[in-house]
């Protein structure tokens, strides 16, 4: 019966390499790795496991500067069958609601799909909205922290696990969900798919001549969101004290220490 | 799968870039697979590369991301605080500094330009073997044939290993090769050393950098960031240690001869890489089997000059020469065919000076050289230099300095021996 599923991809500077300028606050981007975030390589691999035991198509779709090429890559070389890059710089300074829209225009315009599968968040801005918002342009049924996902033909069973229970939804399709981050392990990139990737290039660029879209209602234009001012949380002074000698000893001295800064 | 391709390249290194840009130039269909997710992220030197070997590789050099030109040579003999330098300045020219991962990514660069198909994100399990001969590679479950592989998988060469062609890496075989960059002021750099603009200083020291250890230390300036680093020879080390080595880069950092120049720095980067040590242990037996050439580190052609590394060039020069012989080799690519790559290889510059140097390994492994030397000369040049009133005679200078040190005999059999072996 097949199923086709659509993933969004969003590609991040590596955050663990992430420098802040502490003069003018912005990110120092210069020479930061990009990856896929990571928690979408779990959507990816919960994508792969359905279109694998339902059979059926994966599409990957990400709006991003044309450097997310390098995204798409390994995502196809995952096993995603086909990758949509949607980069126009009127889509440039987008803020989730923005961003959403586009990727709704980009996945009615796809036309086909059953499912949608979205990362929990990501790992330079964790809003976690894009999913729902998603859902709700296109007016889908969603669910957060899906673990699995059962078709019945005209619709899904999903299981999803919360911090104390474990959830089932009955879902009619199309629907939408977010893979809950660290569930599934991401496989690897193997030769055979990576290969398929570079010398078939399944990928295509669509832009806003492709999608249309009023230019009021995409990119910075589009985007309500006012950042009003970034701060840091300050750096906790550290007391640099290091307890040496016999282990009992040491131990004994550091709760004392901790029981007179009045921290336990 | 239903690609087939001529050649496939094990490692996007120096060795891998260029064997595939020389082979995709002549019309080979060539897969250059790499484990890194771009070329070059996983490759990792000192900082200096000789450029007319690379320039000849890659038909000119282009785009290549050179930082400065070495123009600058500084070599320290370090006891503690006390080190003794020699300085040479010259016109320059001959090498160059840059980051290895720019480099590396520009040569792959050019042989994707050439036509060269780049994989990226995968490893090279083992090769596939067919009658007995090299008919492809394994990676994961899947299988691609070829009519030939070039192994440039580099000092690590597990492929090799894992299809009983080479014995085991031992400590016998590596040196660890550590090193930080440092961000400092571009003109910093050029006040710091007296550079122009786009000149650089290569400097490399010896003594109790390495606590002592075979080995030594290396500093080079790049465009607008240092790199300064370790090697230390594993054999015999392993009991001698008594600190991690990233301690000692640490304790070079903020020691007495770099702390002045790195204060306002920002670390960006630590890295760590194996390096071939014995250049006879790790050469594999032969380089060449049936439908099989090694290039690069891999094939264990790094040249230690004893001041110097060098390795890039040599890598890239390899893969050129392995493309030469392929593409004599005109289709038949069994083992006898393929030996012109060994006798080509053995008649270049770097046969010549890998047989030239062999002996420095050996130089390197006499504990006298970083330890009881470095004493004695910076205890020679205490006595000559530091005194209130009275001076010394070099002979009395020389004579207290070396006491029980070492002995003169000694001395002049360790000096026939560099002598020879240099
Ligand atoms: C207050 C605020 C202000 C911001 N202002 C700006 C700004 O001025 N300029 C600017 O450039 N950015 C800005 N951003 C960032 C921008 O809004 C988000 O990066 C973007 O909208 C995605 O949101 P997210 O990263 O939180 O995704 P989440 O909602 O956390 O992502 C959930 C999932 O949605 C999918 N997804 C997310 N992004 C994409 C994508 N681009 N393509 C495909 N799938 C995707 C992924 O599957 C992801 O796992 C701002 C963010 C915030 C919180
Ligand atoms: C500390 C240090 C300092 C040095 N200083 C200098 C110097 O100043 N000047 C100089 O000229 N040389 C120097 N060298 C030596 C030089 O770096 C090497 O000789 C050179 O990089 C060798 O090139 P290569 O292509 O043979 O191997 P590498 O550069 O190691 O490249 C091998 C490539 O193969 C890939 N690979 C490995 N296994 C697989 C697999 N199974 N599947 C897919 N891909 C694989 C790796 O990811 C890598 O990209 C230094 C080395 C070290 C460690």
């Amino acid at each position: 019966m097949g199923l086709d599923i659509i993933v969004g991809i969003k590609y991040v500077p590596n955050t663990t390499n992430v420098n802040i300028d502490p003069k003018t606050g912005t990110l120092v981007r210069e020479g930061v790795p990009s990856v896929v975030n990571p928690h979408d390589l779990v959507a990816v691999e919960l994508a792969l496991r359905l279109r694998d035991r339902y059979g059926g198509s994966v599409t990957a779709i990400s709006m991003a500067p044309p450097h997310a090429v390098a995204g798409l890559e390994h995502v196809l070389g995952m096993g995603v069958d086909r990758a949509i890059l949607v980069s126009d710089r009127v889509f440039a300074g987008a803020d989730t609601l923005a961003t959403s829209y586009v990727l709704a225009k980009t996945i009615e315009k796809i036309g086909r799909y059953d499912l949608i599968v979205m990362g929990q968040e990501t790992i330079d801005s964790s809003t976690g909205h894009i999913g729902a918002q998603v859902a709700s342009w296109l007016d889908l049924p969603y669910v957060y922290y899906a673990i699995d996902v059962e078709y019945t033909g005209d619709g899904f069973i999903v299981t999803r696990e919360l911090e104390d229970r474990v959830e089932r939804y009955r879902l009619a399709k199309p629907a939408l969900i977010s893979a809950k981050m660290y569930s599934l392990e991401p496989r690897q990139v193997t030769l055979r798919d990576k290969l398929r990737a570079v010398i078939e290039r399944p990928i295509e660029t669509w832009s806003n001549k492709d999608l249309g879209l009023d230019p009021n209602c995409v990119g910075l234009r589009g985007s309500p969101t006012i950042v009003s001012k970034v701060e840091f949380t300050p750096k906790v002074p550290r007391k640099n004290i290091i307890f040496e000698g016999d282990l009992r000893e040491a131990v004994r001295k550091l709760v004392q220490a901790l029981v007179e800064e009045g921290v336990i | 799968m239903g690609d087939r391709f001529d050649v496939i390249v094990i490692g996007a290194g120096p060795a891998g870039s260029s064997a595939a840009y020389n082979l995709a130039k002549k019309g080979f269909r060539v897969a250059l697979i790499e484990r890194g997710r771009k070329p070059g992220s996983k490759n990792m030197f000192g900082g200096r590369v000789y450029a007319k070997p690379l320039e000849e590789a890659f038909d000119g050099l282009g785009k290549a991301p050179i930082h400065r030109w070495v123009v600058k040579e500084r070599l320290s003999i370090v006891n503690k605080e006390e080190y003794v330098t020699v300085e040479y300045t010259g016109r320059g020219r001959k090498s160059f500094t840059t980051y290895l991962t720019d480099l590396t990514d520009w040569m792959a660069g050019r042989a994707v330009d050439a036509g060269a198909t780049l994989i990226t994100e995968v490893v090279v399990d083992r090769l596939l073997m067919r009658d007995g001969r090299v008919a492809g590679i394994v990676s994961g479950d899947d299988e691609l044939e070829a009519d030939v592989v070039v192994d440039a998988e580099g000092v690590n060469r597990l492929v090799l290993e894992r299809s009983g062609l080479v014995e085991r890496l031992t400590l016998r075989h590596v040196a660890l090769g550590v090193k930080e960059v440092i961000k400092v002021d571009k003109g910093d750099i050029e006040k710091f050393f007296g550079l122009g603009e786009d000149e650089g200083l290569a400097w490399v020291f010896m003594g109790s950098v390495s606590d002592g250890l075979p080995g030594g230390g290396f500093f080079y300036t790049n465009r607008d960031s240092l790199s300064l680093g370790l090697v230390i020879y594993l054999e015999g080390a392993v009991q001698g240690m008594r600190r991690h080595i990233y301690d000692m880069v640490e304790e070079l950092r903020i020691g007495p001869l770099f702390s002045r120049y790195v204060e306002n720095g920002r670390i960006m980067e630590y890295s760590a890489h194996m390096i071939p040590a014995d250049p006879r242990a790790i050469r594999p037996p032969r380089l060449v089997w049936d439908g099989l050439i090694v290039t690069g580190d891999a094939a264990g052609l790094l040249i230690n000059m004893g001041y110097t590394y060098r390795g890039v060039d040599t890598a890239a020069y390899s893969g050129m020469l392995a493309a030469k012989a392929i593409e004599e080799a005109d289709g038949d690519y069994s083992a006898s065919r393929l030996k012109r790559y060994e006798e080509m290889l053995r008649n270049s510059y770097v046969g010549r000076d890998l047989e030239k140097f062999r002996g420095v390994h050996d130089l390197y492994m006499n504990p006298r050289l970083f330890n009881e030397y470095p004493a004695l000369l910076t205890g020679l040049l205490r006595r000559l230099y530091e005194f209130d009133y009275e001076g010394y005679k070099f002979s009395k200078a020389f004579s207290e300095a070396r006491r029980g040190l070492v002995s003169l005999p000694r001395i002049f059999l360790d000096l026939l021996e560099v002598y020879r072996k240099l």
